[in-house]
């Protein structure tokens, strides 16, 4: 079963592979995405469509604008994910 | 040389008849690629047409995504002679329905649920405008408003283009912008056509990555961010040649790289009341712009760039008659943009007079309503919005601890679209230089942010 965890440690992962200067630094669902960790919007679209590929849902784009912390991905692909 | 239309149906009948089984339109359906000849495009786009002429609406909105049936309906309703009103499905839902009621749509075009939640923006009884076609833009205000352009004032736009930079039949300009932006419509579709080349309809931002290896362009139109991206993940394919970059100025890392993959970069400079582009850069110095053939530019005392190009202008703000008076004087649009003519004549962008931040994605930000909300929401006096590669805001005072702030700023910013959303909190560590009147000087402080 996927856990909250799961999530955010894949998320954090992915992340980390996109921007490996942010190696290191630390993660967690309070973290604001543009500002803390220095994604731009096109850097978050990959980010977004990594974790749609790995978790094998998909966030609609018009929901993408109101992800703003990791929490709020999270949370997008928990409630996404299939019922186990 | 170049054709000139006056329309987008004199652009489609004769590349119909001048191209019958020519590649047009190139699209993803089942993850194989399929083509639309202009023979076949003009044959879909007229029967479509008669359906709309036949339907009751004078005014038809549609949600752009950028798919082939969505070209299809926006070349249908203009040549059905509908209004059509361009709006991007993903601006956050407070602008979009402002958006859809103020462009006084009768009909919608486009995702079925978002139809459905857009149901009660629309009117019973639209006016019309045969061949307008609405725009939204920040223009001067935050609050956005529709441009009105037309399928002449965007083809006059594509030849300016064309005239300058010129693709063949043999070219595929890949179209991966936004088609409610002018710059995407333009520079993304009309150019490709009207020079008979091929247009591949990029598969949406979950494809940025690798749309360029699937459609294997020879031509490619992007603002600054986008091409950043593709050269930072290297997703550019062998056989792309040139690069058109708009909406935005392109920091000189982004320039140098595309270069060093052997790619040739244009700029082009333009804003969507004169239909996207007025001015290209054709030599070695991509900040020095040749102005387009129907365009005249000028620089008034104060450094303002103003320009006069009677074919591509708009026609005004959609129902702001004054805010159109006050752009438009005398056939010459104000651009709130600084720079100066080289001796060549060619324009060199300065910087900009009006509040307004152009971000890396092409949109654009006015400040002073925006720093209206983060003040009352921080219930602090002294801070700006600047910064070129996103929006940073700069506080009065010595640093502090960010996180309360934080806190009371992200309801706001998430009301925004992500390019607009806050990207760092700096101080400026003492007072903000203010006039004689308490206004923050914004200029003395991006002076200074300049100075190395």
């Amino acid at each position: 079963m996927t856990t909250r965890q799961d999530i955010l440690d894949k998320t954090r992962e992915i992340i980390i592979e996109s921007l490996p200067e942010l190696e290191g630094q630390s993660f967690d669902e309070s973290t604001v995405i543009n500002t803390d960790t220095g994604i731009d919007s096109m850097g978050f679209t990959l980010i977004i469509c990594r974790l749609e590929a790995a978790f094998n849902v998909r966030i609609p784009n018009r929901q993408w604008q109101k992800l703003s912390t990791l929490g709020d991905v999270v949370d997008a692909i928990e409630k996404r994910l299939p019922k186990q | 040389m170049p054709m000139r239309f006056d329309g987008f149906e004199s652009l489609l009948s004769f590349q119909a008849r001048s191209l019958p089984h020519a590649p047009a339109l190139v699209y993803e359906r089942g993850e194989e690629q399929q083509v639309c000849t202009y023979g076949e495009l003009f044959l879909l786009i007229q029967q479509r047409a008669k359906a709309l002429r036949a339907a009751g609406c004078h005014s038809l909105g549609v949600l752009c995504d950028g798919s082939f049936s969505c070209i299809i309906e926006i070349f249908a309703a203009v040549l059905g002679g509908k209004r059509v009103s361009l709006f991007n499905e993903n601006t956050p839902d407070e602008l979009l329905f402002g958006q859809v009621a103020s462009a006084q749509v009768d009909c919608l075009w486009g995702d079925g649920e978002l139809c459905e939640v857009l149901s009660p923006y629309i009117v019973k009884e639209a006016p019309g405008g045969a061949g307008q076609i609405l725009f939204f833009t920040s223009g001067t205000t935050s609050v956005s408003k529709a441009v009105v352009l037309t399928d002449k004032s965007l083809m006059a736009s594509a030849y300016n283009g064309s005239a300058l930079l010129p693709l063949t039949q043999a070219d595929r300009l890949l179209c991966l912008l936004p088609l409610d932006h002018v710059f995407g419509f333009v520079c993304g579709l009309l150019w490709g056509l009207s020079c008979g080349a091929a247009v591949a309809l990029g598969r949406g931002p979950r494809h940025y990555g690798d749309d360029c290896g699937f459609f294997k362009p020879t031509a490619l139109s992007a603002v600054p961010l986008l091409l950043g991206f593709l050269l930072q993940h290297r997703a550019i394919n062998p056989e792309l040649q040139l690069v058109l970059v708009g909406a935005g100025g392109c920091p000189p890392a982004i320039l140098q790289g595309a270069k060093a993959m052997g790619l040739r970069v244009h700029f082009g400079y333009g804003l969507t009341e004169t239909s996207s582009g007025v001015a290209l850069s054709l030599g070695e110095d991509p900040y020095a712009m040749t102005v387009c053939p129907e365009d005249t530019l000028s620089i008034a005392p104060d450094g303002e760039v103003l320009i006069y190009a009677p074919t591509c202008l708009m026609q005004g703000y959609w129902q702001h008659p004054e805010d159109t008076a006050a752009a438009v004087k005398n056939g010459v649009l104000y651009t709130g943009d600084v720079g100066r003519l080289d001796e060549q004549g060619r324009l060199i962008l300065t910087g900009r007079k009006k509040e307004m931040l152009v971000l890396p994605d092409g949109t654009k930000l006015f400040l002073p309503e925006y720093e209206g909300a983060i003040r009352e929401a921080l219930g602090r006096e002294g801070c700006i919005v600047e910064g070129k590669t996103g929006p940073i805001l700069l506080l009065e005072g010595v640093a502090q601890d960010t996180a309360p702030l934080w806190e009371k700023l992200l309801p706001l910013i998430r009301q925004r679209p992500r390019s607009q959303q806050i990207v760092k909190i700096d101080f400026y560590g003492g007072p903000l230089p203010r006039t004689a009147s308490g206004k923050i000087m914004r200029w003395a402080i991006q002076r200074k942010g300049e100075q190395p």
